[in-house]
């Protein structure tokens, strides 16, 4: 089998959601002698590419996106390492810290978005639900975070959000971070009025998000 | 009333048993260590590292046949006090909705203290509406009174039972304080608690949480009307099948009505739910969407079975306008509901789920809920109803138009909608071709125009501002003086 035939097979084992496929494959490219990099480069982000226009046009539904991405999460898991080994690995998109506000204890959407960012090449620490604001801002400054993440379900806790954002501008710091701002109870306008740099409304156009501001950043920085 | 059954009673006992076995098996992550704490003494397992509480059968058993049957709203005119499920339909409006569709710009905008007065005074004009749930937050609110800046315009606007919850237990008992200072004093307020607390305690799947959980528990405790919503969405936090969502939301009510009981024992409670199927395609939430009635439905075949009142989140649209989805949302939901025997009704005047208020949906939303009413009462059957007597009078080919039978029941037996559009089409285009939402925000308009009657006396409300130095106004300015 050539090299074509490998990364034509990782790519389908992605797009057919498997993830036992997807590591027997990955097992049997490393087999073979293929470059980490490269099974995940030219096999399973090609998958990926394809999931995502899939799920655009409502051919899958969400749940089968998660499993894309979690077994693509699983192939990184053992892909990682060996590329740290070679010294080559490549660099992250950006490093993201995502948490649910104070008072808030819902967690299914921002582990979606925690799943879509890794996926998508981002470092993540995911603080968790019932996030106090200094924590938010002190794990941001501990990792020099691009990002910080904020989600609220309830419009009794969104009020958080704007408590981080507050919090960051007394320290001086707002200008260091850009601010994203999710989850049911959120809308643009909401976002737009507390300051934040941007909103989604779902996890999966907040990646999309998330590459426009971490390319804002770099921009501006320039 | 026969009432609609979705469930065979062998289906009813087995998703009892069912939630049993996940109580006692699966058990409830509880993070509050107080309500671990009570648990544990009462029975239940506590993992005291893990916070995992599992309910032994007998447990809940003990606790949850002393819930009692009925739970009382209270207003500030005791006229206004409603019971369910005695009362039948009790209509609730939507509540904390961050923004309001402005009543003169149409554009959504984040909702204030000013637009909960209005709200308050157009629900206690409208009929339909039995329980005013404080529609919106309030985004001028100062510093310290996210919540007296809700409940102090809601009050003060309306006679009819005001509802809503609080986020901190600081907020929760500067709201008490106003309600003692609007009915005269603590003991009198002990007497007739016209503040109805409701939480969100439980978090799918099978969480308790910490800040609702204390105010439930606490509330409960001083023998204050609470009570609490179960919101299981399938496929998301809950099993993709409508059975399934209903044992994991079974099994959450039971944990926290069991809860509550170990605090004081016969506590009333409503079998409250807002349970969901999510849209699949998006992960999107979907409270209405036609799953929902059917959900509410069979847990209020579950409230029977336990002898409690039922109802909940029903009749919410994603509809982003007063249209026709957010009309047959609605009205589809709220029906399966109604004839499935819910007689709490949280349904008014929300659109994009939970997230705006609009003030013609509210009005249409109060026509829907007269027609619940309406349904509720059913067919009338009778002897006198036959009418046979009338029957013969009138004859083969007569006309009962005119006659005394039908003068003295015409306003009676039918609902006499204001909406609802019953002329023919050239009157229709002779008016302009009035949209349903037109007719909805000039009823609104026309109820907010005049001054509130509601409204309490200077005395008191001087007294009130004393207490809480830079209070909001909570005046219902009319919409229009403010354009």
């Amino acid at each position: 089998m050539g090299d074509d035939g490998i990364f034509e097979e990782l790519k389908q084992s992605v797009i057919d959601q498997d993830e036992e496929k997807v590591l027997a494959t990955v097992d049997k490219a490393l087999a073979a002698g293929v470059d980490a990099r490269k099974v995940i480069d030219d096999g399973l982000l090609p998958g990926l590419d394809v999931i995502g226009e899939q799920f655009e046009c409502e051919e899958i539904f969400l749940p089968e996106l998660m499993q894309a991405a979690l077994a693509f999460q699983s192939a990184m898991a053992v892909l990682e390492p060996k590329i740290r080994e070679s010294g080559g690995e490549g660099p992250k998109k950006g490093r993201i810290v995502l948490g649910t506000v104070k008072g808030d204890l819902h967690s299914i959407g921002k582990n979606i978005l925690r799943l879509l960012f890794e996926t998508s090449g981002y470092e993540v620490w995911d603080l968790g639900i019932d996030v106090d604001l200094f924590k938010f801002i002190d794990k941001a400054k501990e990792v020099d975070a691009d990002i910080i993440a904020m989600s609220a379900l309830l419009t009794t806790t969104l009020i958080g959000q704007k408590d981080v954002i507050d919090a960051l501008g007394e320290q001086g710091l707002r200008d260091k971070y850009r601010v994203m701002v999710g989850g049911g109870a959120t809308t643009e306008e909401w976002a737009q009025k507390i300051g934040a740099d941007g909103w989604a409304p779902s996890a999966y156009e907040a990646v999309t998000l998330a590459a426009r501001l971490v390319g804002a950043q770099a921009g501006s920085a320039a | 009333m026969t009432f609609a059954e979705l469930l065979t009673p062998a289906e009813v006992e087995r998703l009892h048993e069912a939630s049993l076995d996940v109580l006692e098996s699966v058990g409830i992550l509880a993070h509050h260590p107080g309500a671990r704490e009570v648990l544990g003494r009462h029975g239940c397992v506590v993992d005291g590292d893990t916070g995992l509480v599992k309910f032994p059968s007998d447990v809940v058993e003990r606790y949850r046949k002393m819930v009692p049957p009925r739970f009382t709203f209270r207003g500030r005119d005791p006229r206004f006090d409603r019971t369910v499920p005695d009362d039948g339909p009790t209509v609730v409006t939507g509540s904390s909705a961050p923004n309001v569709i402005d009543p003169v710009t149409g554009v959504e905008r984040r909702a204030t203290s000013t637009d909960i007065a209005r709200i308050a005074y157009l629900v206690n004009e409208l009929p339909g509406f039995d329980v005013f749930s404080i529609s919106t937050l309030a985004a001028d609110a100062p510093e310290g009174q996210f919540s007296l800046s809700r409940f102090y315009p809601a009050l003060k606007n309306c006679l009819k039972p005001v509802r809503s919850n609080t986020p901190t237990m600081a907020d929760l008992h500067g709201v008490l304080e106003l309600g003692e200072l609007i009915v005269g004093g603590r003991d009198a307020y002990r007497e007739r608690p016209i503040i109805n607390h409701h939480y969100c305690p439980m978090v799918s799947p099978l969480t308790m949480d910490v800040d609702s959980t204390e105010a439930v528990m606490w509330l409960t405790e001083q023998g204050l009307p609470v009570y609490t919503t179960v919101v299981p969405n399938a496929g998301l936090t809950a099993p993709m099948t409508l059975p399934g969502c209903l044992v994991v939301g079974n099994a959450e009510f039971l944990a926290i009505t069991v809860l509550q009981q170990m605090v004081r024992e016969a506590t009333p409670v409503i079998y409250a739910g807002l349970p969901t199927v999510a849209d699949m395609r998006t992960g999107a939430y979907t409270p209405g969407a036609i799953e929902t009635g059917l959900l509410i439905a069979a847990q209020a075949q579950l409230a029977r079975f336990y002898g409690v009142p039922a109802g909940g989140y029903i009749g919410l649209t994603n509809a982003h306008a007063n249209d026709a989805q957010a009309g047959f949302e609605t009205g589809m939901n709220t029906m399966l509901a109604v004839e499935a025997g819910a007689t709490l009704l949280n349904m008014g005047g929300l659109l994009g789920s939970l997230m705006a208020f609009d003030f013609g949906k509210c009005v249409t939303d109060n026509e829907i809920a007269l027609m619940d009413k309406r349904a509720w009462r059913g067919l009338e059957f009778g002897e006198d109803e036959l009418a046979l007597d009338e029957i013969a009078a009138v004859g083969p080919g007569g006309s009962y138009m005119g006659r005394d039978h039908t003068k003295k029941r015409m306003r009676t037996a039918a609902f006499l909608p204001r909406l609802a559009e019953r002329g023919t089409r050239s009157q229709w285009e002779d008016a302009g071709r009035p949209q349903l939402q037109d007719r909805a925000l000039a009823e609104a308009r026309r109820i907010l125009a005049a001054p509130n009657p509601a409204v309490w006396d200077g005395a008191l409300d001087a007294r009130i501002r004393e207490h809480f130095p830079g209070i909001v106004d909570g005046d219902a300015t009319s919409p229009e003086a403010l354009a």
